[in-house]
């Protein structure tokens, strides 16, 4: 008896180590990936000289990342919780050689993991059963897009998806008034701007003819453009009139002088003084695409043309650009003329705004940078506290005020509609990457559709709002963002501490963390996926275009970056 | 039984009124006795009369903002339609069509909008005929390797869909109006260049070009002036039906955002600008769609007309 019993539960054990076995196989095959034992790791710049923020990345144990920096970032958690620094395992990093696969399917830590790209149709995410937090409410979520506000609508109000992102202005009031349908709205933590280029990187391109290279010009534009009436004729309620680039409810944003005010005389006379009063032709370039901080471009766009011809007699002929084609133009500096452009906040610090645009890792959107600018937001990038930041954010402020790289016109007020009647937290997200995890309707299958596809899911390498919110479903940062708000909190790491001048920053990674391959996060993953960005010579530093801006604009330029 | 006598009598009326009558003529008649041709001609002369007119006829200028109108109008953008004689309150400007999404008359905007499509369809069609014609008449004519070469380069031209071909060629030469003409003007080519062809075949044989060659006529005068006088008829068919698909395939690019930029008034880029307010504002949609609609009919049901007119072997047919 006692013999059967023995053979009994060892048949047990046998059949759950067995039933074991099968549960533990990865929901993410990549073969041809093995995963290595941790090794310690340190990537180090020489010395700070290059004119990067980073001194080194160092994995210090397995559960333990040390971050040197080169200056002081009170903002460096804020930074470092953002989609593009998100980790993947370092050994499939290496295996697709920083692009490839790397673009389609990420590896990441998330709820979700990604399933199924159809390009044009769909992109299709399944519930990661090992993730390491509470698990997803949906077993599918379901990403669609449409350019088109009309149609996204209809698709809502017909159930075939649960919730969309920003409605068109003109149908706010319908669905607030569909007692099927609940309606969000996001606060205006962006900026849309009216963006010049100084100085066109265009071959051939005569600079010294251009108006727009001319400071007077730029300023005579600023004074001759009723941004009031763009914003009071073509935004949807919750909009305002942008004063400063950067929206007053992040610190030291609306600091120094006010921007230029309407006034079409004294536009058309310094315009006469800077050597065009008959005014003259140039170009508008923009993209059909709707964000936040632009609801309506056509409209805009055609009132901006409308508003320059009549008060400044200048022609502005119109070129709508591919979303894709239109953003590297504009990073690579290429834009000639103007461009209509904008950004919502990753993270709600100024270093994200006038430190990302103008700052001097920024990118050649707005041709040839301002010291005064770059060493003012240098300074102040520095600093720990708000009220020591404050006169140099003045500065900045006031001298972009001065030099006018850009125009801004307004913090567009927008939302999300959902389903009424979801479970869990549907939200909007100031920030809007809209976590999908804590949402069901309660079939198993959550569908959003949203303005566009994700161009890839390699967000290192991204800066579309619709690359970076697919990807934050799938990957995470050390840190991350409170749900629905903005707020940082732990992610990966479980707890991070910096040393007293902000120079040295350790995170505890979380223990037994799961890819979705099944290989387990360690401190060289996070030293992996941080230096293929910093590291222009590190040979994966490769990406969808290899411009990695989100790096460049946040923590300067790249180690051993290639001589200008 | 009389349903068979009856046309026998009409053929015979107009048999024996050719001595007094041109070709033209009886064409004429024989289009004026079709109600669908004469329905076309009307909404076509409308047409003209509104392209013609529109300074005169448009309250506002096409691209003027209210808020730039002197002084501005209290009216906000995609506003419906208001018409005080339908009893619209008179407190509020009156716009028949309303405004658009950037506050224009729309009413001036679809006026102004048929003068441009008039336009796209008839420069379009003109410059495919010459160009169709003089590359048919030389292939047709001399034969050959000639031949061969130009109605091989039309066979190519013709394997693409002629929509598809036009965004193509838009895509290499830039968005916008001129480069939208071009596109459509190129990929209209072959259809008369074969016309043109055709009739050249099968006229060159004939006696009266055999007299002329054997009197000393050189190629030009044999080619231009014996011809493609006689080869006239089916290019006038074909060209009226071509100038509805031009201005059809125009309004399809500049909806597309590939013709008319903006602030043009252009039907097609009117209907492509307001496409996401078909259900907040449907008169924005609404308008440019039907006058896209009767201004391709009119060409359409004109080139029927002509069509059986012009046709010899219809015309017993009343």
């Amino acid at each position: 008896m006692k013999r059967n019993l023995s053979v009994l539960l060892s048949l047990v054990v046998l059949a759950g180590l067995m039933l074991t076995a099968c549960g533990a196989k990865p929901v993410v095959q990549t073969e041809g990936v093995k995963e290595t034992a941790f090794k310690a790791v340190k990537v180090e710049a020489p010395n700070c000289d290059y004119g990067g923020e980073f001194k080194s990345i160092e994995a210090v144990d397995e559960l333990t990342v040390k971050v040197t920096l080169c200056v002081p970032d009170p903002a460096f958690p804020s930074k470092i919780a953002f989609t593009s620094f998100a980790i993947q395992p370092a050994d499939y990093l290496t295996f697709t050689g920083g692009n490839g696969a790397l673009l389609e399917k990420p590896i990441g830590t998330g709820p979700y993991y990604v399933s199924n790209w159809v390009r044009g149709d769909q992109l299709v995410f399944k519930a990661f059963p090992d993730y390491w937090g509470e698990k997803a409410m949906s077993d599918t979520l379901v990403f669609k897009w449409s350019t088109e506000s009309a149609q996204r609508l209809v698709e809502l109000q017909s159930g075939t998806v649960d919730g969309i992102d920003n409605p068109g202005p003109d149908d706010f009031a319908k669905i607030e008034g569909d007692s099927a349908l609940q309606l969000m709205p996001r606060p205006a933590l962006n900026i849309m701007y009216l963006g010049f280029n100084n100085n066109p990187q265009v071959d051939g391109f005569d600079n010294a003819a251009n108006p727009l290279a001319n400071e007077k010009v730029r300023q005579a534009i600023a004074m001759g453009l009723d941004r009031q009436r763009i914003v009071d004729n073509f935004y949807p309620a919750g909009s305002e009139v942008a004063d400063y680039f950067t929206p007053c409810a992040i610190p030291n944003g609306c600091v120094g002088d006010k921007w230029y005010g309407f006034d079409a005389a004294a536009a058309k006379a310094l315009l006469a003084e800077a050597g065009y009063p008959d005014g003259f032709e140039t170009v508008l370039n923009y993209r059909d695409v709707v964000r936040g901080y632009l609801p309506d471009p056509n409209v805009v766009a055609q009132d901006i043309q409308a508003q320059l011809k009549e008060n400044l007699n200048i022609t502005v002929n119109i070129e709508v650009m591919e979303s894709g084609a239109f953003l590297d133009a504009a990073d690579s500096g290429q834009l000639k003329g103007l461009h209509m452009l904008g950004w919502g906040a990753d993270y709600p610090d100024q270093t994200n705004f006038l430190g990302y645009h103008f700052g001097a890792g920024a990118s050649k959107q707005f041709g040839d940078k301002f010291t005064d600018i770059t060493e003012a937001l240098d300074k102040g990038a520095q600093l720990a506290s708000d009220a020591e930041r404050e006169p140099f954010y003045t500065t900045a402020n006031n001298a972009v005020r001065a030099h006018v790289p850009m125009i801004p016109i307004a913090h567009g007020g927008s939302g999300v509609a959902y389903k009424a009647g979801l479970q869990g937290n549907p939200h909007s997200s100031p920030l809007g990457n809209e976590t999908f995890s804590v949402m069901g309707n309660g079939t198993g299958t959550f569908v959003w559709m949203q303005n566009a596809e994700p161009i890839s899911l390699y967000c290192a390498d991204e800066t579309d709002g619709e690359s970076l919110r697919a990807c934050e479903q799938v990957t995470q940062s050390l840190l991350g963002y409170q749900t629905g708000g903005t707020a940082v909190e732990p992610v990966l790491a479980e707890s991070y501490s910096a040393n007293a001048d902000l120079t040295e920053w350790t995170f505890k990674l979380r223990k037994g963390v799961k890819f979705h391959n099944g290989f387990t996060l360690d401190a060289a993953d996070v030293v992996a996926s941080l230096s293929v960005q910093w590291d222009a010579a590190n040979p994966l530093h490769t990406g969808n275009t290899g411009a990695f801006s989100y790096w460049s604009g946040l923590f300067g330029t790249f180690l051993n970056a290639p001589a200008q | 039984m009389t349903a068979q006598t009856t046309p026998i009598q009409k053929l015979d009326s107009e048999a024996l009124s050719l001595d007094s009558v041109s070709l033209w003529q009886i064409t004429r008649r024989r289009l004026f006795r079709r109600k669908s041709s004469v329905v076309g001609m009307v909404i076509l002369a409308i047409l003209i009369f509104i392209a013609l007119t529109a300074q005169w006829l448009a309250p506002y200028s096409p691209t003027l903002s209210m808020l730039d109108a002197k002084p501005p109008e209290n009216i906000g953008k995609r506003s419906a339609p208001c018409i005080y004689l339908l009893g619209c309150s008179q407190d509020q400007p009156q716009h028949i069509m309303g405004t658009d999404g950037n506050i224009r008359d729309e009413f001036s905007r679809m006026l102004y909008g048929a003068r441009l499509s008039l336009m796209i369809g008839l420069s379009t069609v003109s410059f495919a005929i010459f160009v169709g014609t003089v590359l048919g008449a030389l292939g047709g004519y001399f034969g050959g390797w000639i031949d061969n070469v130009i109605m091989r380069v039309m066979d190519v031209l013709l394997a693409f869909p002629s929509l598809l071909l036009a965004i193509a060629i838009v895509t290499v030469l830039g968005p916008g109006l001129i480069n939208a003409l071009l596109a459509i003007g190129i990929v209209s080519i072959p259809a008369y260049a074969r016309v043109v062809r055709g009739s050249v075949l099968s006229v060159r044989e004939m006696d009266y070009v055999s007299a002329t060659r054997a009197l000393g006529g050189n190629t030009y005068e044999i080619l231009f002036k014996r011809i493609l006088p006689n080869a006239l008829t089916p290019l006038i068919v074909q060209g009226t039906l071509g100038i509805a698909t031009a201005i059809l395939d125009a309004a399809a690019l500049s909806f597309l955002g590939l013709g008319a930029q903006p602030p043009t008034p252009e039907w097609g880029s009117m209907l492509g600008a307001e496409r996401n307010q078909v259900f907040t504002a449907p008169h924005l949609v609404f308008y440019p769609g039907l006058a896209i609609m009767l201004t391709v009919l009119a060409f359409n049901l004109l080139g029927d007309g002509l069509r059986d007119a012009l046709d010899p072997r219809l015309a017993h047919v009343s």
